[in-house]
């Protein structure tokens, strides 16, 4: 009977280790345990909370270390980002940005991390493909998926398994430079058919916002188009360009690098917001075991002290009870 | 329509302006002396895995691990 309810409150503590809610587990656990200790088995519920303390403890001391892992390397890779910024302007501002281009066949590159307890940013990212993807879904246009990373990849074969081009992962396993990054655009661009690449990714703009962006690359067929409809493409032919015969060349040339440079922004960008989302995950989470830890202290000394005053109530009811 | 203009040498091989200009960057970075050099040649190494879906299967995915370590 004791065994019993000792397996009972054992498997009621089980469950909240799990689960992510401190408070309403908690109190409902409590009240068998203050029972516990009027029957008198009252050291197995202190044990149990000191257990609980232990790991809870232990879990803090873990989500610190990493909070200061990610910090260390969100330093390391935020001055690369920044700086790659400037490779993709000079292409902004001659070949322009148009996400509202209208084109056949569309590719939507979406780049998100291969380890997971960094925040929500993998699912915003998600979401924007699958936005965009909606957006660009007409009567005879197509969107595919290219999907970098694990976490984009365990979310989008749920439910857009006939849409997917290609996925790469293990992006990270030597630090990112521009070599991978365009071995990889070039592997994309081999690859894939499409009219313009639209490449979905978080923007890192300080330790606390990632800006979910979309930046736009056309393939030279479509840059050709829109130049003839005039616009900031239009002005093409009044650049003098050297290096190629034709323009057709020159704009074949200048897509492949302005996607391959595009691509290691976008690379960088996402790992640092990566970084910096689980700077912030892990330190919301310290903070959340702090809290627990004070639960659990008060909690502890609460079922400490009712165990003493039991012991106590019995000896002088004892006592009492041999005197009188 | 480009018949007429000469198309480059690398691009007639098939290559990218990436893949060209990769390459070209790979020769300038073998020109440097030491230390230089070995630590240039670290910023070039490329490792990922790549995986083509056809009509919602993946086939196996293949591992890119080239340029600097083969």
């Amino acid at each position: 009977m004791a065994m019993a309810a000792l397996r009972r409150e054992g498997r009621r503590f089980a469950a909240p280790l799990i689960s992510n809610n401190p408070i309403n587990p908690f109190r409902s656990s409590f009240a068998p345990a203050e029972e516990q200790a009027l029957l008198g088995v009252r050291s197995i519920s202190t044990q149990i909370v000191r257990n609980r303390m232990r790991s809870v403890k232990n879990i803090q001391k873990i989500t610190k270390a990493m909070k200061m892992v990610a910090a260390s390397k969100l330093r390391a890779i935020q001055t690369r980002a920044e700086n790659s910024r400037g490779l993709w302007q000079p292409f902004t501002a001659l070949l322009g940005d148009t996400p509202s281009v209208d084109v056949k066949k569309n590719v939507i590159v979406t780049i998100t991390s291969d380890k997971g307890l960094c925040g929500g940013i993998n699912s915003t990212s998600v979401k924007i493909s699958r936005g965009l993807r909606k957006l660009n879904s007409g009567p005879d246009q197509e969107s595919k998926y290219v999907i970098l990373g694990e976490k984009a990849k365990a979310q989008l074969v749920r439910d857009s398994k006939k849409h997917i081009e290609l996925i790469i992962t293990e992006l990270q396993k030597n630090p990112l430079n521009y070599t991978q990054v365009s071995v990889l655009a070039d592997d994309i661009l081999k690859n894939v058919e499409y009219d313009a690449l639209r490449i979905v990714f978080n923007k890192f703009q300080s330790v606390v916002s990632f800006l979910p962006t979309t930046a736009t690359v056309l393939s030279p067929e479509v840059v050709e188009r829109e130049a003839e409809s005039g616009g900031k493409l239009g002005e093409l032919d009044s650049y003098e360009i050297e290096g190629g015969e034709t323009k057709s060349e020159v704009l074949q040339n200048l897509t492949e690098f302005q996607f391959s440079c595009v691509m290691f922004n976008a690379v960088l960008e996402n790992a640092c917001s990566e970084q910096g989302a689980r700077m912030s995950a892990m330190d919301s989470s310290s903070r959340n075991a702090g809290d627990m830890l004070d639960r659990l202290t008060l909690a502890y000394n609460r079922t400490r002290q009712a165990s003493i005053t039991t012991e106590l109530i019995e000896i002088i009811s004892g006592a009492s009870a041999l005197q009188g | 329509m480009a018949s007429n203009a000469a198309v480059p040498f690398w691009r007639a091989a098939g290559m990218t302006y990436i893949t060209y200009s990769n390459l070209c960057a790979n020769l300038v970075r073998q020109c440097l002396k030491e230390p230089y050099r070995s630590e240039a040649l670290t910023r070039e190494k490329v490792h990922f895995s790549a995986s083509k879906w056809v009509d919602g299967k993946p086939e196996k995915p293949t591992i890119r691990s080239d340029t600097g370590e083969e």
